[in-house]
């Protein structure tokens, strides 16, 4: 596809406070890098959520992106089910292509 | 390297609450991973959720808990109980009455007492060791491979020492090097299976709480060491050793267990004791179809719902809605919610132009603040937020800058030179024979005249607060973004007038020897006084171009008023104005009106805090009153929020006049100058959640002082800035000393959890709840109960999970 590179995209809402967690299995799984979105709102399973929070960053939901070759992402989401598993969030992971692969890799 | 591994270490790490380290003490809920579940399920072999049993029904007898309060409590737990009515001997009794009787008769304790830290393993001791020497690494002997990592450090030099028997220390070196590989390899010698990892992951983190609580708080904040390097250490020696990790002992909390034949006993004592005779098959029988829904297990908790209630009941009594504010008020003082600052508003409000309000300490300027040319810096924010916001000082007289830091550089190399050779091996012998006199001399006017020690300790250190200096907020937030705090903060605070001089007072406490300084701070400024929030605010405030935008949001400030930072020391409770160079002229004479004001204000509360205080008498001078804080012996410089129970979210007229007691957040809001419900949200998912920190952090601290609370401090070391332990050695204290909740054996500490009180819409506060994960935690799962009103002549309800209830003091006609 116009020579774009196909990769695996995550991406993880989960509270604030359970972030930090989230964010360390995707650096040791080998990602270059991510991209946090915090205050994000919405329903889910567990009801409505506000967005951000003036005085309290800590109670709201953080959005996390990462996108990472396939052979890594594997691991990655397999550690991630396992975290949510026992804590609330939601994962979506789908194909994505990116046009510079090395900035990934 | 196993994702999945460091994926269950972080499962079984979730419920563990990060332990903040003793110089910024952040007041926490030490079960708040628990929130997600009803509060009476949070019972753990090592935290009990409420008192003995026998110590309600003391309660009972002294008055404390009421027949009255029992049942209400009764009803709130079992709302099914409310249409029931039971004939028994002849007559109906209300089912609620049957099961407060059964609650008297039945007065046996249903949980163990919850399990002394004195249990500690070797493993235990021997990591508590290797912790401790990795995180406070000594100044001139660094730590070899400490730049490695914990595990690596540990491996390397535990294969060295004699601590570990030869063979085991052979053994150490066929581990790995890293620690995640490391601990799935001793986790496999260990024969644990798959299945079993995640219990048995979990089971070894409640080892030694508060060191894991910090190691959390430290991987996410400092990032030197973090639970997978630590759990590596554990397991490989484990695996050593060949010692197996023990069974988990904390997913069934003991409780006793009724048998059929004692329930049915139970059930006959009960009809006996209504029918006053023996009672018949069917008596016993309805009598016994009503305890089903109330089993003995669920007691406990209903006896503390009751002692609750009692206290909400009288709170509310007292609140009338007498108190009008001053029309035109000549001094506004912006207070924290702190209860202590109850105690000093109540008291300036003797004079009728005084208007004071209940704000969030840090007043809404979250910032990181470092003094002019310090080393460090302070985040003085809640613990809510992250720091982004740098502030320091500017200073006014630069000769006068000068001169301080260049006093400031000899006295820093003076103290140095004392370190060092105090510190350095060969040195403190031949230091304490040179040197020894002195500090002999030194010490012993400590001992004999605390206050002549501080006096001389002030004249020969001047304090950086005597740099005349402004803060450079400007250069830290944009005109958009100093505008919109200012804002924000007259909309929560629901001010709808400016007095000529507005004082905002931040609040600190001054005390020697004293490691737990940081939890007598200002909660809301990272457990750091509020100083530099309240100068920054008030620079804010009196920016023009600040005031020109406020103007046309429709918030115009006067001309004529001025905004003043200031401080009340909790020690003491005298506020100073900070600043005072920035005073106008035309404000001076005001300024200092009201300096005398505040000093009547203080000496009156100090000597009604006396009577609480141990070893204090209102019959004591205020000056003598105000010495414990200089007194390096005195393990109760003040109470900090000891008996601290509700939160009241509304205008002061709600609460003007009424003595609180100092046990009361006051956070003012009003209504009307909140349109959207913006405010109040900010309230009550920020002021609310640290106050339910504060609250649950005492809570727990004085029902499990050996578990979740540090202990007495009497035999406290510290750390570095890390903690305290007990003793020697051993785990990190979580919580409170007993001295922050108790005098002897006797707790003056009240547990009880939050009650909140709002003055707004219902539909506002049920709105924010439900779009709220916190709030429906906290509210749904009953850890905080909540009341409300519209407005002042509305009828009281109470939220509960089924919606709003009418609060039963309203039916009373209260």
């Amino acid at each position: 596809m116009n020579n774009l590179t196909k990769m695996t995209r995550l991406e993880i809402v989960v509270p604030a406070r359970d972030a930090p967690a989230i964010r360390e299995l995707i650096t040791s799984a080998g990602a270059t890098g991510y991209t946090a979105v915090s205050g994000v709102s919405g329903i889910g399973h567990h009801g409505q959520h506000s967005g951000s929070l003036l005085f309290n960053e800590y109670d709201t939901l953080t959005m996390l992106i990462t996108v990472l070759p396939p052979d890594k992402a594997s691991e990655l989401i397999d550690a991630v089910r396992e975290l949510l598993n026992t804590s609330s969030g939601v994962m979506f992971v789908a194909d994505t292509y990116v046009s510079r692969p090395d900035y990934f890799q | 390297m196993s994702l999945i591994l460091r994926a269950q270490v972080a499962t079984a790490a979730h419920a563990i609450v990060s332990a903040w380290p003793l110089d910024s003490f952040i007041a926490v809920n030490p079960l708040a991973g628990r929130e997600s579940h009803p509060f009476d399920t949070a019972t753990t072999p090592h935290a009990a959720t409420a008192r003995p049993v026998s110590a309600y029904l003391a309660d009972l007898q002294r008055g404390r808990i009421t027949i009255a309060d029992l049942e209400e409590a009764l009803l709130e737990r079992i709302p099914e109980l409310a249409d029931q009515d039971l004939p028994i001997g002849g007559t109906t009794v209300s089912a609620a009455s049957v099961a407060a009787l059964d609650m008297q008769l039945v007065a046996v304790d249903q949980a163990p007492a919850p399990v002394s830290v004195s249990t500690l393993s070797w493993v235990d001791e021997y990591l508590a060791v290797w912790v401790a020497t990795y995180l406070c690494p000594d100044p001139v002997w660094p730590m070899p491979h400490r730049s490695d990592g914990f595990y690596q450090a540990w491996h390397a030099l535990a294969r060295l020492g004699p601590s570990l028997p030869r063979r085991v220390r052979r053994t150490l070196t066929t581990f790995p090097q890293h620690p995640d590989t490391a601990l799935a390899r001793a986790l496999e010698r260990l024969n644990i299976t798959a299945a079993d990892i995640p219990d048995v992951l979990r089971t070894e983190l409640e080892h030694l709480p508060g060191w894991v609580g910090h190691i959390k708080w430290r991987a996410e904040h400092v990032g030197d060491i973090d639970l997978v390097s630590y759990l590596a250490v554990r397991f490989t020696l484990r695996a050593a050793l060949g010692l197996s990790p023990t069974a988990d002992q904390t997913a069934q909390a003991e409780q006793a267990t009724q048998t059929s034949a004692q329930f049915w006993v139970r059930a006959e004592h009960v009809a006996g004791a209504l029918t006053h005779s023996r009672p018949n098959r069917e008596d016993i029988a309805a009598v016994a179809r009503m305890l089903a829904t109330h089993p003995i297990t669920h007691h406990r908790h209903t006896w503390q719902k009751a002692y609750e209630l009692n206290y909400r009941t009288t709170l509310l009594s007292q609140l009338r809605g007498t108190g009008a504010a001053p029309e035109c008020p000549k001094v506004q003082v912006v207070m924290c919610i702190d209860p202590r600052s109850e105690g000093l508003r109540r008291h300036l409000e003797h004079d009728p132009t005084v208007e004071t309000f209940g704000f969030a300490g840090f007043f809404g300027v979250p910032i990181r603040f470092a003094r002019y040319q310090a080393r460090g810096a302070i985040n003085s924010l809640p613990a809510l937020l992250s720091a982004r916001h740098h502030i320091t000082e500017r200073p006014a007289r630069q000769e006068q800058a000068r001169k301080f830091i260049e006093a400031g550089k000899f006295r820093d190399a003076l103290q140095h030179a004392v370190h060092t050779a105090d510190s350095i091996t060969a040195t403190p012998f031949a230091f304490a024979e040179t040197a020894g006199w002195f500090y002999g001399a030194a010490s012993i006017l400590r001992t004999l005249s605390p206050r002549g020690h501080a006096r001389l300790s002030r004249a020969l250190t001047p304090s950086p607060r005597d740099v005349v200096s402004e803060v450079t907020i400007g250069d830290a937030f944009t005109l958009q973004e100093r505008a919109a705090m200012a804002e924000t903060a007259v909309r929560m605070m629901g001010m709808t007038q400016f007095a000529p001089l507005v004082v905002l007072t931040g609040h600190g406490s001054e005390s020697e020897n004293n490691l737990y300084q940081s939890a007598l701070d200002c909660g809301a400024c990272g457990g750091n006084p509020g100083r530099a929030n309240a100068r920054a605010a008030a620079a804010v405030f009196n920016d023009p171009e600040v005031r020109v935008l406020l103007t046309d949001r429709g918030i115009p400030i006067p001309a004529g008023t001025f905004f003043v930072a200031a401080e009340h020391n909790t020690v003491t409770d005298l506020i100073t104005l900070l600043d005072r160079h920035l005073i106008p002229e035309n404000h001076s004479s005001l300024s200092r009106q009201f300096e005398t004001l505040q000093r009547t204000a203080a000496d009156q509360l100090v000597t009604e805090r006396a009577t609480d205080l141990p070893g204090a008498s209102p019959r004591l001078s205020p000056a003598r009153l105000r010495g414990r804080g200089y007194d390096w012996a005195e393990v109760y410089p003040e109470l900090g929020l000891a008996g601290n129970a509700a939160m009241i979210i509304g205008p002061r007229t709600m609460t003007r006049g009424v003595d609180l007691g100092r046990r009361v957040f006051l956070h003012s809001y009003l209504t009307q100058l909140d349109p959207t419900g913006t405010a109040l949200e900010t309230i009550m998912t920020a002021p609310l959640v640290v106050a339910q920190w504060i609250n649950h952090q005492y809570y727990f601290s004085a029902l499990n002082p050996d578990t979740l609370g540090a202990g007495t401090k009497t035999v406290h070391n510290a750390i570095g800035t890390l903690g305290v332990i007990s003793g020697h050695s051993g785990d990190l204290r979580r919580g409170l000393p007993w001295q922050s909740v108790g005098l002897g054996k006797k707790l003056f500490h009240e547990p009880m959890r939050l009650t909140v009180i709002v003055e707004a819409p219902l539909a506002r506060i049920g709105d924010i709840i439900s779009r709220n994960q916190v709030l429906r935690d906290l509210f749904d799962n009953d850890w905080v109960t909540l009341t409300a009103r519209e407005h002042p002549t509305a009828p009281r309800h109470t939220y509960t999970t089924y919606g709003w209830k009418l609060t039963a003091i309203t039916m009373e006609g209260h």
